[in-house]
Parts: C-alpha cells; structure tokens; sequence
C-alpha cells in the first residue's frame, strides 16, 4: 500500500518533470527558429536585424552576441559608404568649383582672340582673365594639399621654434593688405620667448588660411589675435566683429569643399579651413570656432607645448 | 527582399459614409526617411495606425519587407518601433522602471539596451523621478526611447516633436537624422509642420483629406522649386562673360557648353537676353523657375497650405 502509493507519487513527479522540460524544449526550439529566420536575413544583407530576447531565455548570450556582430558590421559598412558618398561629392563639388570659373575665363580670352574688344578695355580683359587664372591655379593647388594631407601624405618637419616670434613675422605681411581693405586690427602676442616644436609652414598656413577667412567672409571691419600661453599649451584666438556664422552652418564649416554660400559666389574655394584642420591635428592641437549672427566669429587654437 | 520597407495598395479607412484615408499608394525606401506631411485630420495617424494594425483597414493591403501585414503581425511588428499618440506609462515608477516592464514583455537585443535607449533621448538612467513629475518634453522623448529601445530596423513616428521645445526639437531632429544616416534605419515620421519635414525627410508624401497628392524624394522637390533662370545659349562662355561684364553678375554655374544656370533673379530677363543677342549669342531657351517649396504646396493642397 505505501510502495504503491509512492510509485504514484514518483510517478506524478516524473510525469511533470518530463511536462516541463517538453514545455522548455518547445521554447527553446521556437527561440531556435526565431534565430534561424534572423540569422537567414542578416546573411542576405540585412545587417539591422535584431534577435529580442527575454530575461529568461536560453538563447539570451547568443542573440546578444549576433547582434553585436550585425551591429558591428552595420557600422563599418555605412562609415565605408559615407566615405564613398563624401568622395563622389567631392567629384562633383570640385568639377563646379573649376567649370564655371574655367568657362568665363575662356569667355573673356574668346572676345580677346576674336577681337570683339580693343584698347583699354582689352587691357581690362587680359587683366580679369589673369585673375582668374589665378583663382583656379589656387584652387588647384589647396586641392592637391588636401589631398595630400587626408591621404597622410604630407611630411612634417617639426622644429623647437618661439610661436611668438613666428606669430609675429606671419602677421607683419598682413597689416598692409588689412589696412587696404580698411580693417581695424589687434595684435596681441607676448613679447617673451615661448618656444615650443612647430612645423612653421604648416603653422604660417594655419594663420594665413583663418586670416584670409575672416578678410573675404567675415563681412566685418575689426580683427584680433590674442596668444596666451602656459606651460602645457598656446591658446591662439582670432575674432572677428563681421557677420557671424549661422548655427546651421557652424559644425560643417571644417567639412571639405562646405561653403556657407550656396551660390559659391564669394569666392573662396572650401578647403581652406579644412586644410587648417588637417594641420592642426598634425600638430595634436584642436581648433574650434565660437559665432553669434551679427555680432562676429572668434577661431580658438589650442596647441601643445610638447608634441 | 522587395524594394519598398513599406508598400500600401488602395489603403482605404472608412468611418461610416467618411473616408478618413482613401486609395493611399505609398512607398517607403529602404535607409531613408519618408515624411508624411498633411494638415490636422489629413488622415496621417489613421494611416499608421493600419501601418502597424492598430486599426483594421477598410480595403487594401500594407506589405511590409514584401510580406503582407495581415497574418505576419506577430512576425514583423516587433521589428518596428513607433511612436502613436502617448504610450501608457505607469505614473507611479521611474523612467528606468517603465522601461524595464517593456523590455520584460517585448525582449531587447542588448545588455544595455534600456540605459542605450534612454542615453539616446538624453535622460538620465536610473534617476529616481517619477514619470508623474515629468514634463510634456521629457514625456515625449521617453515615448521615443521606448521607441527605439529594441533597435528596430523601421521606426514609424507620429508627430515626435510635439511638445518639445525649440531645442528639443533641434535635438530630436538630429538624432531621429542619425538613426538614418548612422545606423541605416528606415523611418516614416509624420507632421503638419512643413519646414519640419523639408529639414528631415528624404522622401515626402503630402496627404490631404485622406488622399495622397504627392510623393516625391526631396531633392526633386528643391529642384523643381529652386529659384533660378535656366538659360540655353550657343556658347555659355560668353554668356558668362557678359553677365559679369554687362551686370557684374557672378552667381551663375556653367552646367556645360550649352547649358547654364544664374541664381540671382534680380535682373529682368529680357534685358538679359537682349544683352546676350546684341553680342552674337543666339538665345534658344530662357526659363525662370521661382516657386518656393511653399507656393508649391500651397498649390498641390489647393490654395490653403500647409503651416
């Protein structure tokens, strides 16, 4: 009577035992079948399929793990396609940068060659085309710079150099041509010796890239330049008191070939800040840029003492 | 795989004699993002609400990744995440909570996915404020983190930035923007805000009085509403020296020798032409374009528009 009774009993156990593994099972195996179907479509390319999973699943650890993986490579393959999208604008951004200039400049030596104008004002057409010339002939070569300093082409030539007595010979050549454009200027560079490793083309082409910046858009009439230093790193900072940047544009001014000026009627080509970019990094500085509409734009130049 | 995420035939809602949505034809891309632009009561919410089978449809059809929704629910919704109307969230727990009770019924595809989701929208994780204490912002972007916590490959978002602020909205706008770009997902979002959509959307459907007008990428929409004078002339050359000869005028682009388009419509084109003429250009074609996105949709939606 007891034996049977505990047979019974053993017996109900092992009968639900047997019913919650078979449910168990039966769970796993639709997870199993979830996963299947996912696991088949990110094969087939679609890299944004996730697998949900639950707290108590058994196949937690392993969706967890696949989705990372499709995650991972999602990444990669959009950074790559931006890069490729970012390349074929630049192809079509630089081929109107150097078109339209091309096409007047061929229009002005045109009427020259067929003799449409005479005298002076062909004087005036030798000049214009000359000009323009010029532009393109700068173009050209801020793009092949560029091109060399993202390709990781460009050598540096770092030497312990004072960045104040740099600073200075680099903004001397400028007064005269701000006074021509009638603007106010501050210089504000300390007299003492401030020497750290620097490569001075590249940090002469920083400050005549922001200060050709801030004469051709700026629209302003004022510019200062400060330098602060410290014994870790130089602060150089640039204001203007012209226009202002609109916040719109402000996080894509660094972006190659980004003009603020849709039309692109103002000159300037696009790589300029760029370039400023790319050199600064060189130089494991940072550059960023402050602007309030109306009121001006102010580029601050962090760089360290020691490289 | 299909070439639409999602695809409706006829899709038709009919409230007694009204039709709230009639015939609706539209087409999804996949990584892009598709706005659905209409005034109040256009028939937008109803028409994600069959998009996600909240609401039977009338007729019609939706296909989502080439499979009909009908029947497939339980296959493809959980791998959409959306935003409709407020989501019902227990006053009484925390942020963090709320989710918490989501991600236990649905599944997550990540460890981290709840403190992802809410790093996402920018609110604090395990903060101890109670969903009741929240204000409308910080209400609606939680709506959002519930939205994307379990990275779903198609977002549909119906009106997300109401009730945020301007910033608010500058930062929805910029994340919803990343989600595409940055993570290829594809998202259908709607809104009676005009500009809202021209900033975000790459495709745009106008939906009026519950019929689609319109479905349109934004770029041949900016195209078509472009404000430009489209000039075809027997040598671009020229004419590009005698704008800025005759009209000092420089924003033009030299499309090709034929080809050329001038930006400014300032200057009267019959004068223009006239000029072109007088210097031994022959003039085959002078077209100005100068609808704003606005008098276009004023026009497509019949003279009230969409503000």
């Amino acid at each position: 009577m007891n034996v049977n009774l505990f047979l019974l009993i053993a017996f109900c156990i092992a009968l639900l035992f047997i019913l919650f593994l078979v449910t168990k099972l039966r769970r796993v195996r639709g997870q199993l079948s979830i996963i299947e179907e996912a696991l088949e479509d990110i094969k087939s390319g679609n890299l944004n399929r996730r697998m949900l999973t639950k707290k108590n699943d058994m196949t937690r650890k392993i969706c967890y793990g696949i989705n990372d993986i499709a995650m991972n490579s999602q990444t990669q393959l959009i950074k790559q396609k931006q890069s490729e999208q970012a390349y074929k604008r630049l192809m079509t951004s630089i081929s109107h940068d150097v078109k339209t200039p091309l096409a007047s400049l061929v229009g002005y030596l045109e009427a020259i060659e067929c003799k449409i104008v005479a005298g002076e004002e062909k004087d005036e057409y030798v000049h214009v085309a000359f000009e323009k010339a010029d532009y393109l002939k700068h173009f050209v070569e801020n793009l092949f710079e560029w091109v060399k300093l993202d390709s990781g082409e460009q050598i540096f030539h770092f030497e312990v150099l004072d960045l104040n007595e740099l600073s200075r010979n680099i903004i001397v050549d400028w007064i005269s041509v701000l006074e021509n454009s009638n603007f106010d200027y501050v210089f504000d560079i300390p007299e003492t010796e401030y020497l750290m490793r620097i490569d001075a083309n590249a940090y002469s082409r920083i400050l005549n890239n922001l200060l050709q910046n801030a004469l051709i858009h700026s629209k302003g009439s004022k510019i200062s330049f400060h330098i602060f230093e410290n014994d870790l790193q130089a602060k150089i900072t640039m204001t203007d008191n012209g226009k202002g940047i609109s916040p719109d544009h402000l996080p894509h001014i660094f972006e190659r070939m980004y003009q603020c000026d849709q039309s692109r009627s103002a000159g300037g080509n696009g790589l300029g800040l760029s370039i400023v970019k790319e050199l600064v990094a060189a130089h494991k500085g940072t550059i960023t840029v402050d602007s309030t509409p109306d009121r001006g734009t102010t580029f601050t130049l962090l760089l360290p003492k020691s490289l | 795989m299909s070439k639409y995420v999602i695809e409706t035939k006829n899709l038709t809602k009919q409230y007694g004699t009204q039709k709230s949505v009639a015939d609706l034809n539209i087409h999804v891309k996949q990584g892009r993002i598709y706005g659905l632009l209409g005034r109040n009561g256009a028939g937008k919410t109803t028409t994600m609400k069959m998009l996600l089978g909240l609401t039977q449809p009338t007729s019609g059809e939706v296909t989502i990744w080439g499979q009909p929704l009908r029947t497939n629910e339980k296959k493809l919704l959980p791998r959409i995440g959306y935003l409709i109307e407020s989501p019902g969230f227990y006053p009484n727990l925390t942020a963090t909570e709320n989710l918490r009770i989501f991600a236990t019924l649905r599944g997550v595809p990540s460890r981290n996915a709840i403190k992802n989701a809410l790093d996402l929208v920018g609110l604090p994780y395990k903060d101890k404020k109670l969903f009741s204490q929240y204000s409308l912002g910080m209400k609606q972007r939680l709506a959002i983190a519930l939205a994307i916590m379990h990275d779903p490959e198609l977002l549909i978002l119906d009106e997300p930035i109401n009730g945020l602020d301007p910033i608010g909205i500058a930062e929805v706008r910029s994340f919803i923007r990343d989600l595409c770009t940055e993570r290829g997902k594809t998202i259908l979002i709607s809104s009676h805000i005009l500009s809202e959509i021209a900033l975000l959307a790459d495709d745009i459907g106008i939906i009026d009085h519950g019929a689609l007008l319109e479905e349109e990428s934004l770029a041949e929409l900016e195209a078509k509403s472009s404000r430009h004078i489209r000039f075809t002339v027997s040598s671009t050359t020229q004419a590009a020296r005698i704008l800025e000869r005759n009209f000092h005028e420089t924003q033009f682009t030299i499309q090709d020798d034929y080809k050329m388009r001038l930006h400014n419509l300032g200057i009267p084109v019959g004068e223009i032409v006239t000029a072109f003429v007088e210097n031994g250009l022959t003039v085959s074609e002078a077209y100005v374009c100068e609808e704003s996105l606005e008098d276009y949709f004023k026009r497509v939606t019949g003279g009230e528009g969409i503000a």
